[in-house]
């Protein structure tokens, strides 16, 4: 009995440190976007110059990694369903298995992962450091409010960033991929092509956007919170950093899986199944 | 948006799972004066000075401004006093990222409240005054400690702002830049600017050079000693 009651407890912990958290995360939000509206000092100049710097840094930057992580998962995935859905007889599905897979699913798993490691972790620690080196107290001394100089731009642009990195990674493992398979494997582009434009419908973009537009979301507003969430000393910089990427993943793969299980029972409900 | 009282209504102020800095203190500053800030190490000046730079909210209590309460007001409330209030951080505080020169520009040009040209000729005149020509375009982590402690004090009374809060001013400061920085000081509050200052230090060499007034941090609670200019006599 007691083991069940202390189980009882740890679980009602867990679930009520969770849920003060993405209250606090989302407390954070709000009052970013409240500031910005607010601070009339801060110029559009301003704000479109940390914007146009977190583009270059998340989304220009991150193009090489993210071409060679399309062309090698779009490669694999085309070649792999190419040869099981010839067995089964099926190739005029190509289309609808890559987009599921592609567009729908790994697209936004994979750039969201590859912003995590590469910006979330630099966002997490710049902001802890800006932290522990007072530059934070800094700002507001001078009448600057941080969230709405350095949190908002930062969460606009790592958004915008990650949109146009997840097209372009879209982009690359499905025509990029198809161009690497077709050294290996006799497929015509015309026939591929037109698979895809066939399995194309607009539920994709509405998932294309919702799911990497949150991710980025989820990714930035979690980063810079953990990153202003150092108190004093440099020593929690490397605390809070990994805290950050652990709870973005965790946040990004619960959002991927909601949307991806919506979706889902959308498409039973309107097949008449559910 | 002028600075005419400040005052302290049974304000409580702790860190956390620390002794009080401040417990239920009744404080009436005195104005239009060079306030000393002393007190035992460790025993919460900065944090003071933070508090009524509107760093810090007190816990507890009314922390008063021209009869307002900082505490209810919000950070865009806040704003107008804040933009008369400079502070000078005992350690760090300069934006990483910038070069001395723009961390010198940012308040001026983030606010707006001088012209572009008047806010660029200000900064070249403090840059020259402090000999940090050398300096100026570098970012702060590749210059001495000495040069990022001053480009941090010019920070503080580039906006000339009507109340000055200097944190331990002259800890790593060479002899030259502290008869520098004192008489520009000096100089402002001639100028009509840099009214009320509270300076926190244990450097009474560099107290010396101004007349001041102290104002006790002990266990808690404020207290003000009014010091005699000329003969440094103190009235208890």
């Amino acid at each position: 009995m007691d083991s069940l009651l202390s189980q009882i407890d740890s679980l009602g912990r867990f679930v009520t440190k969770n849920v003060e958290y993405t209250l606090r995360v989302l407390l954070m939000v709000y009052l970013s976007v409240r500031a910005t509206v607010l601070d009339q000092a801060q110029g559009f100049r301003q704000i479109v110059g940390v914007i146009s710097a977190q583009i270059y840094f998340t989304g220009w930057q991150a193009l090489p990694l993210v071409t060679v992580l399309a062309l090698g998962t779009g490669g694999v995935l085309i070649l792999q369903s190419l040869s099981n859905l010839t067995l089964l007889g099926g190739t005029q599905m190509i289309g609808n298995f890559l987009l599921v897979m592609v567009l729908r699913e790994a697209g936004p798993l994979l750039v969201a992962l590859v912003v995590i490691a590469r910006s979330g972790t630099a966002v997490a620690s710049e902001l802890g450091n800006m932290r522990a080196n007072r530059e934070i107290e800094a700002l507001e001394s001078m009448g600057i409010n941080p969230l709405s100089f350095i949190v908002f731009p930062r969460v606009i642009g790592g958004v915008i960033s990650v949109l146009c990195l997840a097209f372009y990674f879209n982009f690359m493992a499905l025509i990029g991929g198809f161009v690497i398979t077709r050294l290996i494997q006799d497929m015509s582009f015309a026939f591929y092509s037109d698979s895809l434009m066939r399995a194309f419908a607009k539920e994709d973009v509405l998932i294309f956007l919702l799911k990497n537009g949150f991710s980025g979301m989820i990714i930035f507003v979690v980063c810079c919170y953990q990153g202003l969430s150092v108190k004093k000393s440099p020593h929690e910089v490397p605390q809070v950093t990994t805290q950050a990427v652990v709870n973005s993943i965790i946040f990004v793969v619960m959002f991927n899986l909601i949307v991806t299980a919506l979706f889902y029972i959308n498409q039973l409900r309107s097949l008449g199944v559910v | 948006m002028k600075i005419e009282s400040l005052k302290f209504e049974g304000v409580s102020f702790s860190h956390d799972a620390q002794d009080p800095v401040v417990q239920n203190v009744d404080f009436d500053f005195p104005m239009n004066e060079i306030l000393w800030v002393k007190a035992e190490e460790g025993a919460g000046k900065s944090t003071l000075l933070q508090i009524l730079g509107g760093l810090q909210i007190p816990q507890s209590g009314k922390f008063l401004i021209n009869g307002e309460n900082v505490v209810d007001m919000s950070f865009e409330e806040f704003l107008p006093y804040r933009l008369q209030i400079g502070y000078s951080f005992d350690y760090g505080g300069l934006i990483n990222n910038r070069t001395l020169r723009d961390n010198l520009m940012l308040p001026l040009l983030y606010h707006k409240t001088v012209p572009a040209k008047e806010a660029k000729a200000r900064v070249e005149e403090l840059i020259n005054l402090f000999d940090l020509s050398k300096f100026a375009e570098e970012r702060p982590a590749h210059v001495p400690g000495r040069v990022r402690k001053l480009a941090c004090l010019m920070r503080s009374v580039v906006m000339r702002p009507q109340m000055l809060l200097l944190d331990d001013p002259s800890v790593g400061l060479g002899q030259d830049s502290v008869y520098t920085f004192v008489d520009h000081l000096h100089q402002l509050r001639k100028d009509g600017f840099l009214n009320h200052v509270f300076i926190s230090s244990y450097d009474e060499k560099f107290m010396s050079l101004m007349s001041y007034q102290i104002i006790h941090l002990d266990e808690g609670q404020l207290y003000f000693q009014a010091v005699d200019p000329e003969k440094r006599v103190v009235h208890l």
